[in-house]
Formats: C-alpha cells, structure tokens, sequence
C-alpha cells in the first residue's frame, strides 16, 4: 500500500483511486453548492414570505393614524416596530422619494436613492420617464462587508375612498399611489444557519471522499495491486529459472484466471525443460553407447589386425628358420653316417637331430598358433554382432556408396562362442561383396531362424548386386589362397577362414550365384536346442 | 646317370640337396633364383627339379608352370616352407609331382627323389602324371 503510493506512475491502483477520487472531489463540490443554493433560494423564500406579512401588519398598524392624520401617531408606531433585533429600519416615502416617517429620525425628510429598488423595482429609468417595467420587484438582498445580509421590501400604499374622502383632504381623488412603505429586515440569524449548514456539508462531503477513497484503495489493492505483485513475483522467479514456484492465487476473477493459466504455462515449461534435460540425458548415453561400441569394435579391428601380423611375421620366422634347420638335421645326418651305429658320436649327432625336430615342432605350432584366432567363449548375440559390424563398416570409406538392406528377425539369436570370431566371418562377407559390386550398390544382410532334420539354425544371408561367381570356381571357393582378386589384393583366405569357423561351430556355408546378378552367401549356424 | 636340378634361393639347401643326393648317384646341380633355373634348364636337360615354392625374383608356382609348358618330362617336386596341406594341393594341381617340407631330413629327400625315379621307370619314360 505504501509503495502503491509513494510511485503513484508505477500502481494502477493509485491512479484508478487517484481519478476516482478527483471526480468524487468534482460530485461533490457540485453537489455541495447545489444544495446550499438551494436551501439559500428556499431559506429566502421563507424570509420573503414572512418579510411580506410583516409589511402587511405594519400597513395595518398605521393605517388608522394615517386616515386619522396623527402623523406623530404614524411615527410612533414605526418606531415600535423598529425595535426587534431582527428590524433595521422602516420607512415610508411618498411618489417622489421624500421620507415622511422612519423608525431613524434622522432619516425624515431625505430623499431615497433613486438608483436603489425604491424606484428601479418598478421603473424603467427613474430619472427620465414614469414608463414601467412589465414584473415590478418589490423586493432586494444586500451585504454589505462587515454587516449581516439584509432584506428591503417596499410596498405601494395605494389610494382608496377613505383617503381622498378623508376628512384632512390630504390626497387628491386622481392619484393611485400615495406613497411607499419600506422596511429593511436583518437575515443575520439565516446567514448563520446557511454558514452552520455549508459547513456541515463541507465535512460530510469531505468525509465521504475520503471513506471511499479509503475503502476504495483496500478493495483495489486487495483484488488488483497484491495479486498484479503477485504475479510479477512469480514471473520473476521463473524467468531467474525457478520453474517450482507457483503463484498463489486462487480467485475466481481474471486475476484468478490469469495466475492459474500463468501457473499452468509455467507447468508446460517445466514438463518442457524436464523433457529435454531427458533427451539430453538419453543424447549423451545414446553417444556414450555408440562410442563405447565403435570403440570395442575398433579394437577388435586392433586385435584381429594384430593377430594378422603376428601371424604373417611367425610364417615368416618360420620359413627363414626352416632353412637353416633343414642344413642342421643335414649334415647332422651326412656326419652320423660316418661314425658306427652305437658310437657316442652317434649318440650326440641323435640329440641334434632330435632337438632340431623339436625347433620344427614348435614352428609348427607357431605356424598353427598364427592361422588360429584365440576364442574367449562367451555368449554372442548374432544379431547384435551383425549390427555393430554394419555400424562399423558404414563409417569406412571402402562402404561410403553402399546401402544396406537390413531385415534381422526379432530375435537375438544366441550362439556360446567368441564375437570376434563371428564378426570376421561377417567382415570378410561384407568385404567379398564390396569388392564383387565395385564398391558401389546395395548389400541384403538378412537374418532369419529355420529348421534343418529338426534342429533350429540360424541363417545369415548375405547377398550382392555384383558380377557373381563363374560356376566352375564354385567348388574352389572355400579352398585357402583361392582368389578371384586381383593379386595383391585378396589372399584367398577370407572364404576358408570363415568356412573353418563356421565349420568349428557346427555350420556350413551355402553359395548361390548368378553371374552379372550377384551373390548370395548363407551362414548356417545351429542354435543351442532349447532356444527356438 | 639321373641328372637332378635344385632351384632355392638358400645355399644351405642347395648344399644339403647336393650332399644328400651325390652320394647316392644322382647328378645334382643348383641355381639360387628362379630365373638361373630356367637357364640351367635351356642349356641342358634334367630329369627332375627340386623348387622352393617361395623366392624372391620368380615365384615357385611361376617356374613349375614354365617347367610344366616348356619341358613337360621334366618332373619337379615342390621344397615348401609352409607345412600347410592347402599349398601342397595348389602345387600338385599345377602339375608337380610330389612335395617335401623344410626342414627335411636326407632320408625323406632320398625316398622323395627314389619315388620319382622308380615310378617313372614303371611308367616306362612316361613323364608326368597326367594333367
């Protein structure tokens, strides 16, 4: 309330009791000076009415003296009727103005201002013609500074029978008018009671402005200012980001609307804000996933890569070391003939050719070691490997203008075994295939679960739009170093490779080609018995 | 007297081939590349080539398929470093006759070549197996 007042500019409250106030102000300053003028012009009404019989009884109370001609008589009795407070003065002046009698002595005898209601109350100009105005006014207010407001009434004294007949003969026959009777009332005690009456009505006035400024400002600030604050709070808070906050508001009004349709936008915004950190918070696992996976599969890649070079440096090894252990057993041998059978020389030259089988031996098993991928036996999921090989091979360059055509049944396919193994299987179908389409078109990877002498497989279908296999190199396509690459290209073992994992699990390979149509390669591999 | 020809980039197996087949008889003669082989060959004939599958300059399989088109009596038995079963089939389906793996000991190098020998003999001079 007292900020609503101190920055009237800034609360539509204070200006709405601001105008509201000015225009009571205006009612009621109308209003006020309607009714004092009102109760003045009635208050005169009053005064005149009994100013009126006052003229009338004092007529009657010199009339005898004056039919009588006792003009001490007529004086007398003026005199004693100037004598209430409420008397100033009372005269009588005939036609031209002169004073015959006044309750003030002093005043006998004088002329009366012509300009004054004596003569102006019925006549046009006093000083030029007798003419007439058509409503004479018998009647006038005047205040004078310091003095209390007075009422002067003047009535004609006209001529009747007794007067002309009268015996004194003062008036003539013709005349109708034969003077004026004039009496100035004091309207001292009104004024008082119109002053008492102004201020009464001042205060009720002034009272009733401010009780209804007053209670007009509890009802604004009450249903307009709190609410309004109210609700900048609340906004304020929101947009500081404090999305919890709800405004309290709870009527039924606009303002009630307006806060509960403010609160339910501000419930939208949460519910918006919640749902994005989610999609966030799903973004960044989602990538954590991804990452992890392409990380895992690099790694493979790694492995596999590694394993490969090993295996190419220990066939090497093995074919320099064969060599010179090929001399070894020999002239290990060429040196044993020499001696006799039983000969300690024949003995020794025995543990040379005995250690030198022994090196060929573990060359060979070297050899074996490098051919042979090491198995970590765990449970795969063919579908899952199929889909992180693919993952993988789309990021590769070779596979930029390749589109995969996937369609993996609903099912996860579980085989005991080692996914990397699986996953070579798939690398080098997926390559075979590239490399038969020119790198360009379209791969079927499909995978689906049938039924071979009541046993559940599952079949992975791998088919190309590329050149195809002539028929006469089918029978040769799973044979180690058998190629239809370019050389340097293909080493002929990716096929024979895959065949002897297949074959460890179990499985088998099928082929169906067309030439200039493509290629079609089925994985078989058995399921365990209970998953269908 | 058989003349026999050891086409191996290593002198130690040239050298274990000549002390291993001499004293049995036969007359051995060697070339460190493939391509002195092929020259070896042109100047005079032989009846049996012993070949190392894998040399740098001409490639084993190259100079059997020289041998096989140009002196098709010519037997040869492959000297392979890779005791893998695979490598031996491609040999003997390019047409040589048999095959030894290092490291060999003199006796299975003397059965080898005798095999050779005597099975052209019952084959009276035929050369070859059949292709």
């Amino acid at each position: 309330m007292k900020n609503m007042f101190s920055h009237p500019e800034k609360s539509i409250a204070a200006k709405l009791i601001i105008a509201i106030g000015l225009l009571m102000i205006v009612v009621s300053f109308v209003f006020w000076y309607a009714t004092l003028k009102k109760q003045e012009k009635d208050i005169m009404t009053i005064a005149l009415k009994y100013g009126i019989s006052f003229i009338d009884f004092t007529k009657q109370s010199f009339r005898r003296s004056m039919l009588a001609f006792g003009p001490e008589e007529t004086q007398n009795v003026l005199e004693n009727l100037g004598t209430p407070e409420g008397v100033k003065k009372i005269r009588i002046y005939n036609h031209k103005g002169r004073v015959f009698f006044s309750s003030y002595k002093e005043s006998i005898g004088k002329s009366v201002d012509k300009n004054s209601v004596a003569c102006m109350g019925c006549h046009v100009d006093p000083e030029k013609s007798p003419a007439l105005l058509q409503n004479p006014k018998k009647w006038s207010v005047n205040k004078n500074k310091g003095e209390s407001t007075t009422l002067k009434l003047i009535d004609s004294i006209p001529n009747e029978p007794a007067c002309y007949t009268a015996s004194c003969h003062a008036h003539p026959k013709e005349l109708k008018i034969l003077g004026f009777v004039e009496a100035d009332l004091s309207l001292a005690l009104l004024d008082e009671a119109l002053f008492k009456q102004a201020l009464a009505l001042t205060a009720y006035v002034i009272i009733f402005v401010l009780a209804v400024s007053l209670f007009l400002g509890i009802i604004l600030y009450k249903i307009v200012s709190k609410p309004v604050n109210e609700l900048v709070y609340g906004m304020q808070k929101v947009a500081g980001g404090d999305l919890d906050y709800s405004v309290p508001i709870t009527s039924v009004d606009e303002m009630g609307v307006l806060a509960r349709t403010f609160n339910s936008m501000k419930k939208d915004l949460k519910a918006a804000r919640d749902q994005r950190e989610q999609w966030t918070q799903t973004l960044e696992t989602e990538i954590a996933k991804k990452t992890e996976e392409i990380r895992k599969t690099h790694a493979s890649l790694v492995q596999t890569e590694k394993l490969a070079s090993l295996g190419r440096m220990a066939a090497g090894v093995a074919h320099e070391i064969n060599n010179p252990l090929t001399g070894v057993v020999t002239f290990a041998h060429l040196l044993k003939k020499k001696f006799q059978p039983d000969s300690p020389e024949t003995q020794d030259l025995d543990i040379i050719i005995e250690q030198s089988e022994r090196c060929s031996k573990i060359i060979k098993n070297l050899l074996t070691f490098a051919r042979a991928t090491p198995s970590e036996k765990g449970n795969v999921s063919i579908n899952d490997v199929l889909s992180r090989t693919i993952f993988m091979l789309r990021n590769q360059e070779k596979f930029h203008h390749i589109k995969f055509n996937i369609n993996l049944e609903d099912s996860r396919f579980i085989i005991a075994g080692d996914s990397s193994q699986f996953q070579q299987i798939f690398l080098n179908m997926f390559i075979n295939a590239v490399d038969a389409m020119g790198g360009r078109g379209n791969i079927t990877v499909a995978t689906r679960s049938i039924k071979e002498n009541g046993k559940p497989y599952v079949e992975i279908e791998f088919t190309d739009e590329g050149s195809g296999i002539e028929k006469k190199y089918l029978p040769k396509l799973f044979e180690p170093f058998f190629t239809t690459k370019p050389v340097g290209k293909g080493t002929g073992l990716g096929l024979s490779v895959s065949h002897g994992i297949v074959k460890h699990f179990g499985g088998y390979i099928k082929v169906k080609s067309e030439v200039g149509k493509g290629t079609s390669f089925f994985v078989r591999l058995p399921l365990p018995e209970k998953q269908s | 007297m058989k003349k026999i020809l050891v086409i191996d980039d290593e002198p130690i197996i040239r050298t274990s081939c000549e002390r291993t087949l001499a004293p049995e008889g036969y007359e051995v003669k060697s070339a460190d590349s493939g391509k002195k082989g092929i020259e070896f060959l042109e100047k005079e004939p032989f009846s049996l080539v012993l070949l190392d599958l894998k040399m740098p300059d001409m490639d084993g399989i190259e100079v059997l398929n020289k041998i096989k088109v140009t002196w098709p009596e010519t037997k040869v038995v492959m000297i392979t470093g890779y005791s893998t079963v695979d490598t031996a089939v491609q040999a003997l389906r390019l047409g040589a006759y048999n095959f030894i793996e290092k490291p060999f000991t003199p006796d299975t190098l003397i059965s080898a070549v005798k095999e050779v020998f005597e099975k052209s003999n019952q084959d009276t001079g035929d050369p070859g197996p059949a292709e």
